[in-house]
């Protein structure tokens, strides 16, 4: 395969060809319309990528977005005469407004309670729509609806109005690739997949579904306002069901995250039914049918599909790691060092009548590295979940060189400075190793302290990110897995791969849960080697193992819970030979102890 | 009177929500899925009894064995092509599958029947009996037993039996069904052609009194879904309560300015069946708001 000719840029510029060459084809006004159309709905699914494809929502709102649009540019057109400068930022403005108020209750919900509640309010928007005839013209709508125009000049009908929209289609496809190009598209990858991974690193899940879901009414609002203008009439249609319907079946078949599958799904639709009018209701029985087909076979959509056609016809870009920038060194926090760096007191949780920790005080210095041990549900990671904000404690607190993070919120505390790994690894599969430590390092420039300064580039902190990640994976002896997706390591790379990506957020404390879990012997000394080697930056880790010996090698201190309770601390040698432990762990005293 | 009249309609059409709302739990605790296509399944039945009362003109009553049959079997053929191919994918998959498997059913019955509303055969008889001064349509009263009836024998289905035992372990959890031995796939798709088979029922009682059209399904599913989260998510009873109560105050919502004489002739007009769907949906988002897990609290299982 020749690598003169860059294939993959080759692509995007015959699509564009073709779609510049459509109108000029098909040129009767009847054709230009339905062209119009196409580009309308590719607006619309472009912003249900937001909501459904990055941040992994089935909302059914948006054909309530787009049709509440509709009605707005439509009663102010028809109705009050007002025109397009006024009427069009209105139409975007309010499907965002009802897009804020409906979040609060529906946002937080999980995706069955979502999915219905967002058809509920979209089914309040049709009857209202119907019902309040007076000023929606009830089932009949409103006729009238002036063209696109100001200053008493309309934009006539054909190609100025085809031009226009898909000028506008133009503009929203960049904005939509602009805000999620490369990591950041990434930082909602990692959200659908693992929202626990996701708080992890610092990334506000709540804010990122909460502005996916603005961003995804603002489009619908564009959408609706343009199909207003280009039909010249709203009825209630626009709100029934089967919109929303169309734009689900365009962002499955097109492709759910990709700009381009917006269009794929928005021109099938579209222009299909058209060519098949002749079949009339069993077209649509095709069309379920597609979409099933879709959903099975190719669930990213014909985006995917071409992606993995050209993966094996060999045309996938080549890839070289950037080279790497070391991070910043950690600049020192200005608290006496008598405050230790984790102060954790009194901490009890109870899930209904089990007590998971009883009242455990334990503490933590810069630079430590503290083994917590106890047998099985003796509380250990209950107690790194209260740390590390994913559960709420009952009772007792915790401080972070001398703060009280004890109700914070995961991201926060992660923010702060702590960062962890999982007993059940939580990377993205699908991603790159680079592309999983990336995404926690832009987020943490994007947070912290370390935003690159003085730089011109648009894009210096996703340079820096990827670059910095770079680094990190080298630190950790992994720069040849770089472009491997994480899916496909194995087990000892894929724990040091959870490490790289939380030394990404700079933390000043690491939490382990089982690193040397499924891990032989040599990954067992790499990793000890390794852990040490971490801590003469100044960090500190606290380390959950049930492997005693991986333990003894690296560990400062031990501390040994027993059903919620810190029975034993302190020195490792000494812990191991407590009485009390030995009992947690065997039942009964043995003659030696522990192995 | 006419307050104990009402009732009675509440109840007859509250008693075929249940059953609607009852299939769909009943596939949520199975698969933890929400089957979209439930409502649509409620149409499903309902025409296939119009389709059958042309060929054979009979009461619903005699219908009423080959509505559960044909629908059931259309409840098997559900789970084989929307279900079992995307049970290992992401539960919005299902989701998705099922929206797109209520297109077919919608655009199946549009090309076969038409558009316009049509009314299944009465269970035994049209007309009205008198209880006591009380007028009562003998379609409501055959409904609600009817719907009892199917209630009662799907407790005991569940409760009582050997197959009950074996989908209610599945239910449960499915890794530990099938360690034990319990055929999880026989036992998920039994489930789906017993919801089938409850909507369908759901669209014969239905279909007489409120007519049917080929898009009433979203309607349904919507009923089935309040109810669900009302009753709290995965809980069976609670769905019954939960479609009890909404159908009730569909009733009674619309009729309130005559039971409340009380109340001002100008805001008359804002009561109205119409009305009562967005009180109805305000109220919904109100519930999740406040509780989202629901009135009676979330047992359905997570899919982790």
């Amino acid at each position: 395969m020749s690598r003169h000719v860059p294939t993959s840029r080759l692509m995007p510029l015959a699509g564009l060809a073709c779609l510049v060459a459509w109108p000029l084809v098909f040129t009767s006004p009847y054709d230009l319309r339905v062209f119009t159309l196409v580009g309308i709905y590719a607006i619309l699914v472009l912003g249900y990528q937001f909501i459904f494809g990055h941040a992994g929502a089935l909302a059914l709102t948006q054909g309530a977005f787009f049709g509440i649009a509709a009605y707005v540019t439509g009663i102010l057109g028809a109705r009050f005469g007002w025109s397009f400068p006024a009427t069009f930022p209105l139409s975007i403005v309010v499907p965002v407004l009802v897009a804020v108020v409906v979040a609060v209750p529906v946002l937080r919900l999980e995706s069955h309670y979502f999915a219905l509640a967002t058809l509920g309010i979209a089914q309040v928007a049709l009857l209202i729509a119907i019902r309040w005839e007076s000023v929606t013209g009830g089932a009949n709508g409103l006729a009238g609806v002036p063209g696109i125009g100001a200053f008493g000049l309309v934009l006539p009908r054909g190609y100025p109005t085809l031009a226009f929209v898909w000028g506008i289609a133009g503009v929203c496809a960049l904005v939509a690739w602009w805000l999620m190009r490369d990591i950041r598209g990434r930082a909602f990858q990692l959200m659908r997949t693992s929202e626990l991974a996701a708080m992890s690193i610092g990334l506000d899940t709540a804010r990122l579904r909460f502005s996916a879901f603005l961003l995804s009414a603002a489009f619908a609002g564009i959408a609706g306002a343009l199909h207003a203008h280009t039909l010249r009439v709203v009825s209630p249609e626009v709100l029934e069901f089967h919109v929303m319907v169309t734009c689900l079946a365009m962002a499955v078949i097109g492709g759910r995250t990709r700009v381009i599958g917006a269009f794929f799904g928005a021109f099938l639709l579209v222009q299909l039914p058209e060519w098949f009018r002749f079949l009339e209701h069993y077209y649509l029985i095709a069309y379920g049918g597609a979409l099933l087909a879709m959903i099975i076979v190719a669930p990213d959509g014909l985006a995917g599909l071409l992606d993995r056609i050209g993966a094996r016809l060999g045309l996938k870009p080549r890839q070289t790691l950037p080279s790497p920038v070391p991070l910043p060194s950690a600049a020192p926090d200005n608290v006496a060092t008598e405050v230790p760096l984790l102060s954790v007191s009194g901490l009890t949780k109870r899930f209904g009548g089990v007590t998971a920790l009883e009242n455990v005080s334990f503490q933590v210095d810069r630079g430590e590295i503290v083994g917590l041990i106890g047998p099985n549900g003796s509380g250990k990671t209950t107690l790194v979940n209260i740390v590390t904000g994913l559960t709420p404690a009952d009772a007792g607190e915790v401080r972070l060189m001398g703060q009280d993070i004890t109700h914070d919120p995961a991201f926060r505390i992660a923010q702060c400075g702590v960062a962890r790994t999982f007993q059940l690894i939580e990377l993205v599969d699908d991603m790159t190793c680079l592309e999983n430590v990336a995404v926690a390092r832009l987020t943490r420039l994007g947070t912290g302290s370390g935003r690159p300064k003085g730089s011109t580039k648009v894009d210096a902190p996703l340079d820096l990110a990827k670059r910095q990640a770079a680094h990190l994976l080298e630190r950790l002896g992994m720069s040849d897995a770089a472009f491997e997706p994480a899916g496909n390591l194995a087990q000892g790379l894929r724990r040091r791969l959870e490490i790289a990506r939380a030394l990404a957020l700079e933390p000043r404390l690491l939490l382990l849960d089982e690193p040397a879990a499924g891990l032989n012997e040599i990954e067992q000394q790499d990793l000890a080697f390794r852990l040490k080697d971490l801590r003469t930056s100044g960090l500190a880790l606290i380390v959950i193992e049930h492997n005693v010996p991986f333990l003894m090698a690296i560990a400062d201190r031990l501390v040994c819970l027993d059903a919620g309770r810190v029975i034993a601390a302190g020195n490792p040698s000494d812990v191991r030979a407590d009485r009390n432990v030995i009992a947690a762990y065997f039942g009964a005293q043995p003659q030696d102890g522990l192995p | 009177m006419l307050t104990l009249q009402l009732l009675v309609n509440g109840v007859a059409l509250g008693a075929a929500y249940a059953l609607c709302a009852l299939g769909f739990v009943l596939v949520l605790n199975a698969t933890g899925a929400v089957n979209f296509a439930q409502g649509d399944m409620v149409m499903a039945g309902g025409f296939v009894a119009i389709g059958l009362a042309n060929l054979w003109p009979v009461p619903g009553l005699v219908l009423l064995p080959a509505v559960v049959l044909l629908t059931g079997l259309l409840g098997l053929a559900f789970s084989a092509i929307g279900y079992f191919p995307l049970k290992s994918r992401p539960p919005v998959s299902v989701f998705i599958s099922t929206i797109a498997l209520g297109v077919i059913f919608q655009n199946v019955a549009m090309v076969t029947f038409g558009p316009e509303p049509r009314a299944t055969p009465p269970l035994l008889a049209a007309g009205n009996i008198d209880v006591g001064g009380l007028t009562i349509g003998i379609q409501a009263i055959a409904v609600v037993a009817i719907a009892a009836l199917l209630v009662a024998g799907q407790h005991v289905l569940l409760m009582r039996t050997r197959l009950g035992q074996s989908l209610r372990a599945t239910a449960q959890d499915r890794e530990m069904a099938a360690a034990l031995g319990i055929r999880v796939n026989l036992m998920i798709a039994l489930t789906f052609a017993l919801a089938a088979a409850l909507a369908g029922v759901a669209g014969l009682l239905l279909a007489n009194t409120y007519f049917i059209t080929p898009t009433d399904g979203t309607n349904y599913i919507l009923k089935a879904y309040i109810a669900a989260t009302i009753g709290g998510w995965g809980r069976l009873h609670g769905a019954i309560a939960g479609a009890m109560l909404i159908a009730v105050f569909e009733i009674m919502f619309p009729a309130l300015p005559l039971l409340v004489p009380f109340l001002p002739a100008a805001i008359h007009g804002m009561f109205s069946q119409t009305s009562a769907s967005i009180v109805l949906y305000v109220a919904l988002l109100a519930v999740l708001f406040l509780r989202p897990q629901g009135l009676f609290g979330e047992i359905a299982q997570r899919r982790a």
